[in-house]
């Protein structure tokens, strides 16, 4: 039983940090395209580069990003539930 | 050449919906006649049974396995199986099966005086394979009329559909950003991605759909 556990959370783990890294990279992505967009839709004047950094800087601090933990928060959440409701 | 990319799809897709009719919950009114334990020595067959409950030892191949004999309103007979899939494959996490027995037994009515009963269960009935579904949950209902709406597979079809536009959204994006560019000589172009974003919508589709036909 502890083994098939133990087997469940290890597998589920790796699958969901797969999918953990491939979101975060994709919302950072997302984030600097609309940022270059930006850029250049407002014609602004000055340090491109620096205007990208700076946006990508307060990405890596805002809440949006720690969402992506929802990734793990989820799956565990409905498989708890599921163990309630299918059982007690 | 088109025949063998048809059969490609269509194999694929009878692999995808099988795959989701086998592990998606389904229910059945039923009246249930008899609960039992039988001797099962499970052999080519094995994929279609779970293993033995949870806290036990879980490779044995020969085993005891409870059985759930009901027959439909139709008057056909549909038995289960009742085993744990414990932390395994389906992820339904039923540890239970012995007390489902007990409520199933509890039900036991004959066709006299019959007792409709929803069984929620999972996978296929197959004479050939000797394999059942395996029943999850029983309650009763009042009548073999009551409609069911399956909000259950509802969520979870709409969940995975979300999950696969995901992850299609998220190809696109990479390959616009990170593969497209590295064919392309000037920056320039790069920054100007979102122009013709759309075009490569468009190829995504093309390429689904196959090449334009002359």
């Amino acid at each position: 039983m502890i083994f098939s556990l133990a087997r469940l959370a290890l597998l589920g783990f790796a699958v969901l940090s797969i999918f953990y890294v491939l979101i975060s990279l994709y919302s950072r992505s997302v984030r600097r395209e609309r940022l270059e967009q930006r850029w250049d839709d407002e014609d602004m004047d000055g340090d491109r580069e620096a205007f990208i950094r700076d946006g990508l800087a307060e990405y890596d601090g805002s809440v949006r990003r720690k969402l992506i933990l929802g990734v793990y928060v989820v799956p565990v959440m409905v498989m708890g539930t599921l163990i309630y409701m299918m059982n007690f | 050449m088109r025949y063998v990319k048809w059969t490609f799809w269509f194999v694929v897709i009878a692999i995808i919906v099988g795959f989701l009719h086998y592990t998606l919950p389904q229910r059945d009114i039923v009246r249930i006649v008899n609960t039992e334990v039988r001797r099962v020595d499970v052999g080519q067959n094995s994929w279609f049974w779970a293993q033995s409950d949870v806290g036990n030892t879980p490779d044995t191949i020969s085993r005891d396995v409870r059985f759930i004999e009901t027959i439909l309103p139709s008057g056909k007979p549909i038995v289960f199986r009742n085993e744990d899939t414990g932390w395994g494959w389906p992820p339904y996490f039923k540890l239970d099966s012995s007390n489902l027995q007990a409520e199933a037994s509890d039900l036991v009515s004959n066709r006299d005086a019959p007792r409709w009963v929803v069984v929620r269960h999972y996978g296929w009935r197959n004479e050939f394979l000797s394999i059942f579904p395996n029943a999850v949950s029983v309650r009763t209902v009042e009548g073999p009329d009551v409609r069911l709406v399956p909000w259950l597979n509802i969520t979870i079809l709409i969940s995975l559909a979300l999950v696969v536009l995901l992850i299609r959204r998220m190809w696109i994006q990479f390959r616009e950003r990170s593969i497209d560019p590295l064919f392309q000589d000037d920056d320039e172009t790069r920054d100007r991605a979102d122009i013709y974003s759309d075009e490569k919508k468009g190829r995504l589709a093309r390429w689904w759909k196959g090449p334009p036909k002359p």
